[in-house]
């Protein structure tokens, strides 16, 4: 589960209470908007008037018509915009007022953590925070991939370390892997989307796993998960390498941090428990997840030591022969290609190998689809890749290898499911066309067949307000 | 099994936003200000400024910002700070391209932090980094400018500042550069200077290739060299201050793939040369003078979209753009003038005496001086005739709308002066024998 599908689940009251704080404001606006729609949110940000809907018509492109909606459906859902009228609309109250706060400075809200004023202890800098955050999520994705039965590395479970129980069990509950008998536990197909995410995905993956178990245990825990989720986007605005007071938090975020501290997203020293100090895992929450791919970020990455490893990311040149080279001496990295790649050789810093159709299938076999290895190969392709897709204007991967691999996949399955709506039995031909276009205009539609008259789209609110809206138009 | 067929490929590409650097030049200068005061005080501009900076950076964790000011006898980097100063804030990656702000000594200013403001910085930034309520980033930025700002204004006496009415005439002295505007000439070289200028010639050879290889296969929307960030200047300028010099070395400038993009806060002066510019480059200019308060909705709506939103938006255009070119030996809008066939200099009018031209000094022959100044001849086109209906003629008259001048030529015969009508100059000037 992604966080554009949790926060798309909330109610538009748990909204406006996260929209109160301007960090989350902020880091909303920063991680789920697509680009257009932030071009939007801005220009209406200091509109003292309400938008035309025929003014943005005439300021976007024609052709542009399909991005356009599909930002205005995102905002909407995000009860960013509301309608002010029949035709115009306007931000959300709170939200425009908490993001005028960020951006202008101001306010008492606190929102943007509170510095601590003690001294910082002379062993943390940024490598430490770096490594430490590094070695915390390691652990968890070992933890992860050593219960593959493939896996040529198990006995590093019993290697001591790994993540605190609190943890497993969460990994357990989110069913990424499953306790087969008390001792030996093995991944389940979420746990394969889960290790074949980037790094950033993974933590969200984790963090919205531990809100939805904070929501079921309710308020016995006495944790709120809106108060949570509003402490995460706080965190992902500090700044990396300050220590922030832990005093100055209210009780119920200060009993957040010791969860955080296994999750590796902040550190607390020993020996001083007034100050926290958030790691490089939680700074870049909400940065977008391509933007860390980002030249500067690359760089940083490869000579700091990154998130997870200089060598885990953007490390994989694929050929259009099917041979793959990983620069990595990591053993994470490389367990994680074995998944899906015959490795057939290994140097020091170089492991190279070959996709195969017995090792797609093999793959397909354990749970992995294909676009999972499809789009773990696009996000650790190579920065050499990256140039040349620029440079001659080609995909990033060879297209040959992506047929080749859903092709592959196709060979043992031949069914893909998606959750969603069936719309069917119009009253006339009009209204199915005008629906199922507005459908496949905000992107949700995922089949249609035009004789039968039904069409199939994976989300139901926007189209539902449609019909509500020609229908009254018809009255 | 019918989704197995050659039809249907699917294209992995990288997806994701490219970062982009906006920079933005401010004219600092006080007289201007002091002129701007009652509708809209530099304290309130920069405000705005701000707010629209960290708009921009909002955008995305990888966007960039500098910020030159380009002051009455100097131009200095607001931010990011010069090496000399405290390197505290240098998280921005162009460290690099500070050392080369200081390049150039051909007797001119050199580009260079505020003086001082190491200490000034440490002061200030203390008390708003830590603040609660803003983001560190932000804090930051806002810290650096403000006392850059302070310390420039108070290093500025009055000495610096030029007393003389600008619109003076001046009396011949030969096509010399002018010192007045070498705050804005330096300021906006040393955005030049900045990383890209390494890659500027491969990013061109890109750009010829791109075009090239879009006239000869079909149409295929250029995405940018994600590896670089995306440089998009903005001029932020006063108009009390004409700026006329020496304006062919800039626009030669200007013949690069950037967009300039010009809000001009105030009416006094006919901004010609920024309307060229930003006609040339194809970015946009803004005038802000029917209502210089509401500034940041004019920096929101035209200049926050960058080139990867410009795609999909409407780009406010100009509906005229100004043509007229200065002289070369009073720096002033001329509409018709005389052209030296050797060297294309423009004069208002012949240099007195036996002077010859004041550039390349050759002596020229005032030829038919007193007939109607040329009027810059068209090359004709031909048109498709439709349905047996010949397309409607263009008129060749004076007030031809701007995108029908590129179609201009003009012939220059050798040894003479040429009469010419300058404001229909925006085309290449081509010898004739």
């Amino acid at each position: 589960m992604s966080l554009s599908d949790y926060l798309e689940k909330l109610p538009g009251t748990t909204f406006k209470r996260l929209y109160q704080q301007p960090s989350t404001a902020f880091a909303i606006f920063r991680r789920m908007l697509p680009h257009l729609a932030k071009t939007f949110v801005m220009a209406m940000l200091y509109m003292p008037t309400p938008f035309l809907i025929s003014d943005l018509e005439i300021w976007v492109k024609p052709t542009s018509k399909r991005q356009k909606d599909q930002a205005l459906a995102t905002l909407r859902s995000l009860h960013i915009i509301q309608s002010a009228g029949p035709q115009s609309m306007t931000l959300t109250t709170n939200f425009r007022n908490s993001l005028r706060l960020a951006l202008e400075g101001g306010g008492d809200h606190h929102s943007f953590g509170v510095p601590s004023t003690l001294p910082v202890p002379s062993d943390v800098d940024l490598a430490f925070l770096d490594r430490y955050a590094r070695k915390k999520w390691d652990d968890i994705l070992h933890y992860v991939v050593n219960s593959v039965e493939y896996s040529d590395m198990r006995d590093k479970d019993t290697s001591g370390g790994g993540p605190k129980a609190s943890v497993k069990e969460l990994l357990i509950a989110g069913r990424l892997v499953e306790k087969r008998s008390v001792a030996t536990i093995s991944i389940t197909q979420a746990g394969f989307t889960f290790l074949l995410q980037e790094a950033n995905s993974q933590v969200w993956t984790l963090l919205l796993l531990w809100l939805e178990a904070a929501d079921a245990a309710g308020e016995r825990a006495g944790m709120d998960s809106v108060d949570m989720l509003s402490f995460l986007f706080l965190l992902a605005s500090l700044e990396l390498g300050r220590g922030y007071s832990t005093d100055a938090l209210p009780e119920p975020r200060r009993n957040m941090l010791p969860y955080l501290v296994d999750f590796g997203l902040i550190y607390i020293p020993p020996h001083d428990h007034q100050q926290y100090f958030p790691t490089r895992l939680a700074t870049t929450l909400t940065s977008s997840e391509s933007s860390l791919r980002s030249v500067s970020a690359g760089f940083l990455a490869a000579s700091e030591g990154g998130i997870s490893d200089a060598g885990d990311k953007n490390a994989i040149i694929l050929e259009t022969n099917f041979r793959v080279y990983a620069y990595t001496s990591s053993p994470l990295q490389i367990a994680v290609l074995a998944l899906f790649c015959e490795l057939k050789m290994r140097f020091r810093e170089l492991v190279s190998g070959k996709l195969s159709r017995q090792s797609i299938r093999k793959a397909v076999d354990m749970g992995i689809t294909s676009d999972q290895i499809i789009s773990y190969l696009a996000t650790h392709a190579h920065e050499q890749m990256h140039r040349l897709a620029a440079a001659q204007k080609k995909p990033l991967l060879p297209p040959v290898i992506v047929d080749q691999i859903r092709l592959w996949q196709l060979d043992t399955e031949r069914m893909s499911v998606c959750p969603g709506f069936l719309f069917k039995d119009f009253e006339s031909v009009r209204e199915y066309e005008d629906m199922a276009n507005f459908a496949g205009e905000i992107g949700v539609l995922k089949w249609r067949n035009d004789r039968k008259g039904m069409f199939f789209a994976s989300k139901v609110e926007q189209i539902k307000d449609f019909m509500k809206n020609r229908r009254k138009a018809e009255q | 099994m019918n989704r197995i067929d050659a039809s249907d490929h699917y294209e992995v590409t990288a997806t994701g936003q490219t970062p982009s650097l906006l920079t933005i030049i401010l004219d600092t200068n006080p007289r201007a200000w002091q002129a701007l005061g009652p509708t809209l005080s530099i304290s309130a501009a920069l405000a705005n400024i701000l707010v629209f900076v960290n708009a921009h950076l909002a955008f995305g964790n990888d966007n960039q910002v500098a910020i030159l000011a380009a002051h009455s006898h100097r131009a200095v980097w607001l931010y990011p700070k010069p090496p000399s100063s405290d390197s505290n804030s240098s998280k921005n990656a162009l460290s690099s391209f500070k050392k080369k702000a200081g390049v150039g000594g051909d007797g001119d200013v050199e580009m260079t932090g505020v003086n001082g403001n190491g200490n000034s910085h440490k002061n200030t930034a203390a008390p708003l980094g830590t603040s609660a309520n803003k983001y560190p980033q932000f804090a930051a930025i806002e810290s650096s400018i403000l006392s850059s700002l302070q310390s420039l204004i108070a290093e500025t006496d009055a000495a610096d500042i030029p007393l003389h009415d600008p619109r003076r005439r001046r009396p011949h002295h030969g096509p010399v550069l002018h010192q007045q505007n070498r705050p804005l000439l330096r300021a906006r070289e040393a955005l030049l200077d900045r990383p890209q200028r390494q890659h500027h010639r491969q990013q061109q050879q890109q750009q010829r290739q791109r075009r090239r290889r879009r006239r000869r296969s079909s149409r295929r929307p250029t995405s940018p060299d994600p590896a670089r960030p995306h440089p998009r200047p903005l001029r932020l300028r006063l108009g009390t201050r004409p700026v006329h010099r020496h304006h062919e070395r800039r626009l030669r400038r200007l013949a690069r793939p950037h967009p300039y993009r010009h809000p001009l806060p105030l009416p006094h002066a006919s901004p010609t040369f920024l309307q060229q510019a930003a006609f040339i480059t194809g970015g946009s200019y803004v005038s802000a003078s029917l209502n210089p308060r509401g500034l940041l909705t004019y920096l929101m709506l035209g200049f926050l979209p960058d080139a990867e939103a410009r795609a999909h938006l409407l780009q406010a255009t100009q509906d005229r753009v100004d043509f007229r070119a200065a002289c070369f030996c009073h720096r002033d809008v001329v509409d018709t003038g005389f052209v030296c066939s050797v060297c294309l200099s423009i004069f208002c009018e012949v240099p007195p005496g036996d002077a010859g031209c004041l550039t390349c000094g050759t002596k020229l022959a005032l030829g038919n001086y007193g007939n109607k100044p040329a009027v810059v001849p068209r090359k004709k086109k031909k048109k498709k005739r439709v349905n047996g209906v010949s397309g409607r003629e263009e008129t060749g008259s004076a007030t031809g709308t701007p995108r029908t001048l590129k179609a201009f030529t003009l012939e220059v015969e050798l040894g003479g002066w040429q009469h010419v009508v300058l404001d229909r100059l925006r085309c290449r000037i081509r010898h004739r024998g």
